[in-house]
Formats: C-alpha cells, sequence, structure tokens
C-alpha cells in the first residue's frame, strides 16, 4: 500500500474534525451513565396521573387545598412519558394557584412540620422551576390553556361591555405574567420555611421531574 | 410593575447563591487541564440540573450549575425593536470589554441576551455576596439604563430634525454607553 492516502472527497473536507472521539470511546467520562446515580425509580403512567389529578380536584373542591398539595407533592412523577410529567405538572400549578397568598406561609409550615415534609418542600421547589422553565420557554399556548380560564374569573370582577380578551398583543403575556408571580412567591415563601438547601438538593437530585 | 420584580430578584439572589457552591475540579478527558465543566460538557454526572427563574415570557434567568463553574444567563425584556436594537448594542458594547469583567462570558447562550461565567477561581478570589449582589444590581440598573438610553434615541431623533451632524449624535450616544459600561466596572477595580 502506498504511502500516499486516496483522498476522497471526505477526507479532503473538514467535517470529519468536527466529530467528538471521546463519544466514541466506551470508556471516556463522556460516556458515564447517569442512572445510576439515582434509585431505581417506579414508572408512572399518564392515566395513573390523570387519575391522581382527579382526586386533588375533588379535594380542591372539598377545601382541603393543604391536602390537594400534599396528595400532588408526595406523588411526583419521576419516571414517565413527557406527557405524563406535563399533566402533573399542570396538577400542581393548579393547586398552587388556588391557594391564597396568605394561607401559603402557615401551609407550607404545617407541611414542613410532618414527617416527610421536607421532601414535600423539595418536591416544591423542582415544580416551581420546572413550572418557570416550560411556562416562558415553550408558548403560551400551554399555559393559556391552563391559567387563562382561571385569572379572569378571580382577577376581574368588572363587566364592561368591551372584550379585553386579545385587545392588546400583552393580554396572553399579562396571563403568563400573573402566572409566573404565583410561582414566584410560592418560591420565596419555600426558601424562607426550607432554606437554601432545598434549592441545592432541586439542582443536585438526579431524580428530576 | 416593580412589585412583581422583587420576588423576582429575589428568587435569583437565592438560586444563585445556592448555586455557586463550586470546588476545583480537573479535567476527566484530558490531563493537567482545569476547565469550567459547564462549558465543556464532557462529564455528565458533574452537571446539575438548570434551573430557570422567569417573570414573564419575556424576562427570565437560566442558571446551569456545575461542579466548578456556573453560567448564569439573562433575557433582558424588550418590548419593542428600539429596546430590541438598544439591548444589542448594549450588551455588545460590554461583551467587547469581558476581559475586564471577568465573569462575563464572551458570547451569550441561544435565546438569552448575556451569559456570565462564574468560575471556582473567582469565588475564590472574589467575595461570593458580592458576585450575587453584581449580578443582582446588573439586572436591576439593565432595564433602567434601557429605559433611559431610549429616551436619549428620542432626543437623538428630535437632533436629526434639528440637522445635528449625525458625527455629532454617535459620539454622544457613545459617550453614554461609556459611561454607562464604566459605572458597571467600578467594583472589580
Amino acid at each position: 500500500m502506498s504511502i500516499i492516502q486516496q483522498h476522497t472527497s471526505a477526507s479532503l473536507s473538514d467535517a470529519w474534525r468536527t466529530i467528538n472521539i471521546d463519544a466514541l470511546t466506551e470508556d471516556s467520562s463522556v460516556n458515564f451513565d447517569t442512572s445510576t446515580l439515582h434509585p431505581p425509580l417506579p414508572e408512572t403512567s399518564e392515566s395513573e396521573v390523570r387519575q391522581l389529578a382527579q382526586q386533588v380536584r375533588q379535594l380542591l373542591r372539598g377545601g382541603d387545598a393543604e391536602g390537594a398539595l400534599r396528595g400532588c407533592l408526595e406523588m411526583p412523577v419521576y419516571n414517565g412519558s413527557d406527557l405524563a410529567k406535563e399533566a402533573h405538572l399542570q396538577t400542581v400549578i393548579e393547586v398552587l394557584q388556588s391557594i391564597k397568598a396568605s394561607e401559603m406561609t402557615p401551609m407550607l409550615q404545617r407541611i414542613y412540620g410532618t414527617p416527610g415534609g421536607s421532601e414535600c418542600l423539595d418536591v416544591l421547589m423542582k415544580y416551581l422551576y420546572k413550572g418557570m422553565a416550560t411556562t416562558s420557554g415553550s408558548s403560551s399556548s400551554s399555559s393559556g390553556g391552563g391559567s387563562a380560564p382561571r385569572t379572569p374569573t378571580r382577577m376581574t370582577p368588572q363587566q364592561t361591555g368591551f372584550s379585553q380578551v386579545g385587545a392588546r398583543p400583552g393580554a396572553a403575556n399579562e396571563s403568563t405574567g400573573a402566572a409566573m408571580s404565583v410561582l414566584l412567591s410560592w418560591h420565596e415563601k419555600a426558601v424562607e420555611i426550607a432554606g437554601l438547601g432545598c434549592i441545592t438538593r432541586t439542582m443536585t437530585d438526579w431524580r428530576r421531574v | 410593575m416593580s412589585q412583581s420584580l422583587r420576588p423576582y430578584l429575589q428568587a435569583v439572589r437565592t438560586s444563585l447563591s445556592a448555586a455557586l457552591c463550586l470546588s476545583n475540579f480537573a479535567s476527566q478527558t484530558a490531563e493537567r487541564h482545569n476547565v469550567p465543566e459547564i462549558e465543556a460538557q464532557t462529564s455528565p454526572e458533574v452537571l446539575l440540573a438548570p434551573l430557570t427563574i422567569a417573570r414573564n415570557e419575556n424576562e427570565r434567568v437560566l442558571i446551569e450549575p456545575s461542579i466548578n463553574s456556573i453560567r448564569v444567563s439573562i433575557k433582558i425584556k424588550q418590548a419593542d425593536e428600539i429596546e430590541h436594537i438598544l439591548v444589542h448594542k448594549f450588551t455588545r458594547f460590554l461583551t467587547q470589554r469581558a476581559e475586564s469583567f471577568f465573569i462575563l462570558r464572551r458570547k451569550p447562550i441561544k435565546g438569552y441576551d448575556i451569559s456570565f461565567l462564574i468560575t471556582n477561581f473567582h469565588t475564590e478570589e472574589m467575595l461570593k455576596h458580592k458576585l450575587v449582589d453584581f449580578i443582582i444590581q446588573f439586572m436591576e440598573e439593565v432595564d433602567k439604563e434601557i429605559s433611559e438610553m431610549k429616551l436619549f434615541v428620542s432626543s437623538v431623533a428630535l437632533a436629526r430634525w434639528f440637522r445635528w451632524p449625525p458625527r455629532l449624535i454617535i459620539k454622544q450616544l457613545n459617550a453614554r454607553a461609556r459611561f454607562v459600561a464604566e459605572s458597571f466596572l467600578t467594583p472589580f477595580d
């Protein structure tokens, strides 16, 4: 075989330089299996999530907001399809939005005081960050479906003849802004009670919601 | 408006303080190298879950923590086209002087306007709470600056109408930008 290599169009171009050879090496650190960093998690199906959402809604209608919050925080969806995770996030956000601002701190304190309450607040923190990430990042359609029918019923008492929906381009923006401010105030209260540790645990925990 | 700004900044402050727990960590892929793991992305086990704090769709902060570095990206509020241009100009002005800011990243990550990269060497040299204060102060000031610059732009439009030479207007704009950049630089002196 001659020393001069056969040049093909593939070897002449620079494309091969961008290949990450570390990814092809089996024992490279790039290929670390991160699933070894958390215990095996039971898979949650979408129907289970829907069932839980139904129970939580019943509790909410019955006036037991604390039970509803506990209920959805004790059953986080760690291992499941994206749809199941999304559905559970919507349930959590719905519960959070239905609780009054003055009830947040005493409720969190009660939950934190009970056994397993610290884990509940960690899960709450995970859902708060996920809620802010998905609602702000993706689109207003997903949040608009969940939060838009809720906010006007509670926040706009005046019935003028004009429809304010879609009057301005900023209207959809405002509803997400309102949803965000609910999450932000929950975040503040949760940090007040559980401390910075719950943010650190949110970051370091490989069981992600 | 400022009522919702306070919990937003508070959430950023607490998240940053929690994320700024950095330690020295040598690269696992290249011997005798020490790189910010969040940029290298070569060891998935040392990258932590990213945190997003959002005030609304147009204003959010992304914190990507890892063992020896964190990346903080800020999306600055842009209500209209003028503000979009002003934010672009302003962040460009700052990133061109990135070496004097130490923690500023030269290029923002996709979807954000400005990024900071804080490594364990920065937290060893500088006080952690001062770094957090700096980013919070930056976020507070930047909105104010953009709206002031917007006012200035409209006065420039007026000046154009009075047929000032463009050279004079550009000089004034640059002077303004320099003044702002220098006010952000002072904490690093």
